[in-house]
């Protein structure tokens, strides 16, 4: 391995602006409404003996826990919309493009993903490239899934709540469980696909920390400020529309540079 | 009741109505019922009486095929309007298996003179699925029920498949439907198909039906999967006499707990009644006396496409075949979360130990980097 | 040369029945019996959770409605060893008692009744005798001329309208039809109370079960929890109702039923010689459970076999011996795994289907091949004919007080010899006398219900042993009862949980089944024998004695 402190040379560190306001105020609104409706939702699914001698007109602890579930799906849908359409409208990390996962660079750089960060193994030559900075094409895909599930909640969800509504929203979904073959069945993909999601999450969640910790680019902390430290030579090379950054064209190529060593 | 604004203009009907053998009470409980589970106007409920003195009376041919006669049973115990006056007076039951008075050849001909005779006017009545694994399981009269049907549907106004046998296949249609029980609606594709699913129907829902086609003259509003809106348009939930409980988060634990003697709520004994569309709430069974859920147990969804093979019925979710023994899709969802989760211990360890030097470059280099800061 | 007639569809009875035979100088000499349609319900509980089975089987039938949940309830009762709470024991003999009313008197005016009264004929009656006559054998209330005078011209319009509807090509002007013209109007009068008098019996269905056809059951008791002061659940009023049902339906059973039977029998005695069958061998499993399922001691109707119409020895039963019940397929569209000539006994019993009979349409049955769907039960070896006749036999020999009392009741207002009661009038007789006799019963039961909750035990459901973990590994039970048709058993094997074998043998697979590897007929066929036949084009005689049985095929088969 060509590496020891000898090799030494100076990195040049950018900031770079990634992730923008609406796609943070999106994740942190989606992942509450995820704790809440998942929890909202296994009460539901198997709600817990209470035992009380009060009587039942007194009481509405679970209509509370299917109002709070239906009014957190209402607020989980309105974020996706206004994601969906910062998939139009943001910066290149947001767009739907960066989530298209048939392009001849996602699928070299999810092999590198796969290479690297799930089997863990060390490549001999380092590209530039590799090095994502917005998100890599693996969890984009991810991504991708979520937004599937997402959609399968959104649908099943409105499909299951359309005959209690009046309101032509619900009702626009309807149509849903006739196709599914009932409510029943609505349910169970319902439940489901909540799995599913959990699982990713879990997985997602590590993933973010891992990426922090063996990369300190600012992983965790994008998503709060919307900045990541990208080196700079890579973001010279490599972006591919203007950023909300300080110019990057004047940055100078250290002569100690080895295109070889992505950290 | 919309009835009665305008009784005026309405006696000689009631007179009409009288003349024919009923009382008072029994048109207004007629029309009372049509009004509120078919949503009539005023209007329509004297075009509804007229229709019902018409001749000809609308030829009725009423098929069985794979079936249990539940369906036939229900009908007849139809409170309003009373099966015996339909039969007489409104329609003309000229086939079926059941009630009728021929046997064999002379059967068949009564039939035969009535596809004949009403050619395009009749209505046909489906009780039953149809085996299409093999022709032999369900023969009449020597010729296959696939066969009878598509004779009888061509020359048929309209097609009413009673209960889920004729709707949905059934219970014969459960896994792994080993005649390959078909519903009418699978089979016959250029008529108009009423499905009345359940199992059975309720009665008055059945009779309501006829007699809507009767008295209009053509098919009530039906919904998406062919259903008449007025009776399959709300679930059994909506309506459900202890959704207060439900609301209330107060449920049966098991069967006759004290909880089930307080008639709480029966979702944690399986009720399917959030996900079964069905009028048992509202019109109850056998002339409002009670449905299932009030005498106790849980609605198997007997109305809802495939609920046999939902099972099973006490359980809150079903099994999941295909996962080794038989699992819920919690049980799945915790084992495929447990395996995720080791799964991603072992990737934070094998981290920690293959990217050891990365990690310790990197600290370096940050040192480095500080110092130079530094200097 | 024998002619041979088909009459298929055999109507006004439940499912598919065909009937084949051979016409020799006005007399059946041959019969063949077939059913013709299948759906697997045994192949189709397999693998699942024993407490839903109840709710699969109970739809092998809807006219007998209810009586599969109970058998099966009670096989998987008896499997894992579940006793049920006394409530729920009477709530179940409540609802087989009241399926009894019910069933019963719709197969007597509904299904039967045309074969006896002729509905054109009532046109011509004088409704001022119908009235008279009804008025001497009955304090029923509607019997006045202005009643029976409505009636007529409602069947007039109906006739005159051209639209005969269900009775159009009856059997009308048969010389079988031996009724006066009153008569046949007090029968139609009947025919249409009965249709709405069905309806409200069936209401104690509805209130323990929620509804009817197709109450529910439960494994371990029944769902329907007491709470006397309670506003939705059975509570006192919904309990009073009960008894006011069975009590009006008790009347309608002793006022019109019972007077109508007897009026039309004592017009066809000559039926009391006709139909009685070559074997003479009847059986009855007993039912209504007084003391629990375990002790058949204590069974309002006793279990037993008499042989060769010997009344004097009635022989026992027990459904778990593998040598005495068993089923056989020589005749039958199935397989066995082991060859077509073994008998099984049903905890050992397949149901592989394989229809082998003629590509329809067919115009006969090859009935020196496999030739139906029903299989062929018998009790060591030998054909048994089951039902109300078989349930008095066993009942009146055992000495069972009620029975001795209607049946000598009938046979002396007859004027009729014991021996008439071998045959299709005297099946349509004990029929009638055991409603009277269970109707009876049942307002017992009910008065047991109500003490025993008025002594604080408000139980319904023994819910202990609900849950299949708690099970044994490996159990087999039966559960067998008297269905309104006649012995009906489930078997049931129990692995892990779960149903892993289940059997259904039913009163109408005694009845209907196709002959034995011996040859032996069962009853339908041979009850047919000998039967003349006046007009081979109008065999109205066939259905007379088939009708007698109250067949049900859906049943039979399953
Ligand atoms: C991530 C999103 C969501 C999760 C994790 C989630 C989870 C759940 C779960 C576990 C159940 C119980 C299902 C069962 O076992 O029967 C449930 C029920 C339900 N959910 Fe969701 N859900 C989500 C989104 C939605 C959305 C967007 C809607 C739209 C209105 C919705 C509407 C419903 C309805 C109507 C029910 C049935 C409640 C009832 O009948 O009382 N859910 N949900
Ligand atoms: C229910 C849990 C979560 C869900 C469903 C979820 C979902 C998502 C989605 C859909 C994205 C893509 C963002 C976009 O393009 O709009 C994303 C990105 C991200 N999430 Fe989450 N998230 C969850 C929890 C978290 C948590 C707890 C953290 C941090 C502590 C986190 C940190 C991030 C970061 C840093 C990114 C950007 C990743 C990248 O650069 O590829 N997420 N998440
Ligand atoms: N045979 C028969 Fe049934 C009866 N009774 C059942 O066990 O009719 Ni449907
Ligand atoms: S739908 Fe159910 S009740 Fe009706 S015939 Fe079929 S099995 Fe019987
Ligand atoms: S008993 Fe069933 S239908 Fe009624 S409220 Fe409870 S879950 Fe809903
Ligand atoms: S089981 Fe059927 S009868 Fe009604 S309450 Fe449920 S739909
Ligand atoms: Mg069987």
């Amino acid at each position: 391995m060509a590496d020891s402190n000898d090799n030494w040379y100076p990195r040049n560190f950018k900031r770079a602006y990634v992730w923008e306001l609406p796609v943070r105020v999106f994740h942190w609104v989606n992942f509450l409404c995820i704790i809440v409706l998942s929890a909202t939702g296994f009460l539901i699914s198997d709600p817990p003996a209470i035992l009380s001698n009060e009587d039942a007109t007194s009481q509405y602890w679970f209509g509370i826990i299917r109002f709070t579930h239906f009014a957190a799906a209402y607020l989980f849908t309105a974020a996706i919309v206004m994601r969906l359409y910062w998939f139009f409208v943001g910066n290149q990390f947001a767009r739907w493009s960066a989530y298209w996962p048939w392009t001849k660079e996602a699928i070299k750089n999810a092999k590198h993903v796969v290479w690297v960060d799930v089997m863990l193994l060390s490549k001999k030559e380092h590209r530039l490239e590799d090095l994502s900075i917005g998100h890599n094409s693996v969890a984009a895909f991810a991504y991708l899934m979520f937004f599937v599930l997402f959609f399968v909640m959104i649908l099943t969800g409105f499909g299951l709540y359309a005959p209690t509504s009046e309101w032509w929203l619900p009702n626009m979904f309807a149509w849903v469980p006739s196709l599914l073959g009932g409510d029943f069945n609505t349910r169970i993909i319902h439940h489901g696909a909540m799995w599913l999601i959990l699982i990713i999450s879990i997985i997602h969640i590590y993933l973010v920390f891992y990426h922090e910790w063996l990369e300190g680019r600012g992983e965790v902390s994008s998503m709060f400020s919307g900045y990541k430290f990208i080196r700079a030579e890579r973001m010279a090379n490599t972006y591919r529309s203007p950023v909300k950054q300080e110019s990057t064209k004047e940055v100078e190529q250290p002569a100690e540079f080895d295109p070889n060593d992505p950290c | 009741m919309a009835v009665t604004e305008n009784s005026q203009k309405q006696e000689t009907y009631y007179e009409s109505i009288i003349n024919q053998g009923y009382s008072r009470r029994d048109f207004m409980k007629f029309a009372t019922f049509m009004a509120a589970y078919m949503g009539l106007e005023t209007s329509s409920i004297a075009q509804v009486v007229k229709a019902m003195e018409s001749t000809p009376r609308i030829p009725v041919i009423w098929e069985h095929f794979q079936e249990c006669t539940c369906c036939s049973e229900s009908f007849i115990r139809s409170d309003h309007p009373i099966v015996a006056d339909v039969i007489l007076d409104r329609v003309s039951l000229d086939y079926t298996l059941t009630l009728m008075a021929a046997s064999g050849h002379q059967a068949e001909a009564a039939k035969h003179a009535t596809m004949e005779k009403y050619k395009g006017e009749y209505i046909l009545c489906v009780e039953g699925s149809i085996p299409m694994a093999e022709e032999g399981y369900c023969c009449i009269a020597g010729r296959s029920s696939l066969d009878i049907l598509k004779e009888a549907a061509a020359g048929a106004k309209a097609i009413i498949a009673w209960g889920s046998c004729a709707s949905n296949g059934c219970v014969q249609a459960a896994a792994p439907n080993p005649t390959k029980a078909t519903p009418i609606h699978k089979i016959i594709k250029d008529k108009p198909i009423i499905r009345v699913p359940g199992c059975p129907p309720i009665g008055e829902v059945m009779a309501g039906v006829i007699m809507h086609v009767v008295a209009f003259g053509r098919l009530p509003e039906l919904d998406r999967l062919g259903r008449p809106k007025a009776f399959y348009g709300k679930r059994v939930h909506d309506s459900c006499y202890r959704r207060p409980y439900y609301d209330a988060g107060l449920f049966a634990e098991s069967f006759d707990d004290a909880n089930a003697k307080e008639g709480y709520c029966l979702y944690k004994v399986g009720c399917r009644g959030p996900m079964t569309y069905n009028s048992c709430g509202s019109m109850r069974w056998n002339n409002g006396v009670s449905f299932p859920i009030q005498s106790g147990h849980g609605c198997i969804g007997c109305s809802e496409e495939e609920f046999w093979d939902n099972g099973p019925f006490y359980e809150r979710l079903p099994n999941m075949t295909g996962f080794g023994i038989e699992s819920t899709a919690d049980q799945v969802g915790k084992v495929a979360a447990g395996v995720v989760g080791a799964g991603l211990v072992i990737h934070a360890i094998g981290a920690n130990v293959m990217k050891r030097k990365e990690l310790r470059d990197r600290i370096n280099k940050g040192i480095k980097t500080e110092e130079q800061i530094q200097a | 040369m024998a002619e041979r007639i088909v009459v298929d569809p055999i109507t006004r009875i439940e499912g598919h029945l065909r009937i084949e035979a051979e016409i020799k100088d006005g007399k059946i000499v041959d019969a063949y019996s077939s059913s013709t349609m299948v759906r697997g319900i045994e192949e189709i509980v397999k693998g699942r959770d024993p407490r839903d089975v109840w709710a699969f089987v109970q739809r092998t039938c809807g006219v007998c409605t209810t009586v599969h949940a109970l058998a099966s309830v009670r096989a998987v009762e008896d499997a894992v060893g579940i006793a049920i709470p006394p409530n729920a024991e009477m709530v179940r003999n409540i609802m087989a008692g009241t399926l009894y009313m019910h069933d019963h008197v719709v197969h007597f005016y509904h299904l039967h009744a045309l074969d006896w009264v002729d509905v054109v004929s009532c046109l011509s009656a004088d409704p001022a005798e119908t009235s008279r006559i009804a008025q001497s054998i009955s304090n029923w209330p509607k019997s006045s001329p202005g009643y029976f005078s409505d009636v007529q011209k409602r069947i007039k319009k109906f006739v005159d309208s051209g639209q005969l509807g269900i009775f159009a090509n009856g059997y009308w002007g048969h010389p079988q039809m031996k009724l006066p013209a009153e008569i046949n109007l007090l029968a139609v009068a009947h025919y249409l109370e009965a249709l709405e008098w069905q309806k409200e019996i069936v209401k104690v269905h509805a209130i323990f079960g929620g509804k009817n056809p197709h109450p529910n059951y439960l494994v371990g008791g029944m769902a329907c929890a007491i709470n006397p002061e309670s506003q939705g659940g059975l509570n006192a009023e919904r309990l009073a109702y009960v008894g006011q049902l069975i009590k009006q339906g008790r009347d309608f059973v002793n006022q019109v039923y019972i007077p109508d039977l007897l009026a039309i029998a004592s017009f066809y005695k000559d039926w009391g010689a006709i139909g009685k069958g070559k074997y003479g061998n009847y059986m009855s499993y007993g039912d209504f459970p007084m003391n629990g399922y375990a002790d058949k001691d204590a069974f309002k109707f006793p279990q037993g076999i008499i042989l060769n119409d010997d009344i004097s020895n009635v022989m026992p039963i027990d459904q778990k011996a593998e040598d005495e019940i068993q089923e056989h397929i020589n005749n039958s569209w199935y397989d066995y795994s082991d060859g077509n000539e073994t008998g099984k006994h049903p905890w050992k019993g397949e149901t592989n289907i394989n229809y082998s009979g003629p590509k329809p349409p067919y115009d006969h049955l090859d009935v020196n091949q496999k030739y139906s769907f029903v299989k062929t039960p018998r009790w060591k070896g030998m054909p048994m004919e089951v039902g109300p006749l078989s349930r008095v036999l066993v009942a009146y020999a055992k000495g069972v007080p009620e029975f001795k009392e209607v049946v000598d009741m009938a046979l002396a207002k007859l004027d009729v010899p014991v021996t008439a009661l071998f045959s299709t009038l005297g099946r349509t007789a004990a029929r009638g006398l055991e409603t009277t006799v269970v109707a009876d019963w049942t307002v017992e039961f009910y008065d047991k219900l109500m003490n025993n909750i008025k002594n604080g035990d408000t139980r319904m459901a023994n819910s202990e042993m609900f849950d299949p973990k708690t099970w044994p590994k490996e159990c087999k039970g039966v559960g067998h009862m008297e269905a309104p048709r006649g012995s009906l058993a489930h078997w049931i094997v129990i692995k892990d949980g779960k149903t892993a074998n289940y059997q259904q043998v039913v009163p109408s697979t005694w009845n209907a089944s196709p002959r034995d590897p011996k040859g032996q007929m069962s009853a339908y066929e041979a009850t047919l024998i000998d039967t003349p036949i006046a007009d081979p084009e109008q065999p109205l005689e066939i259905i007379r004695t088939i009708h007698s049985f109250d067949p049900c095929l859906a049943c039979a088969v399953h």
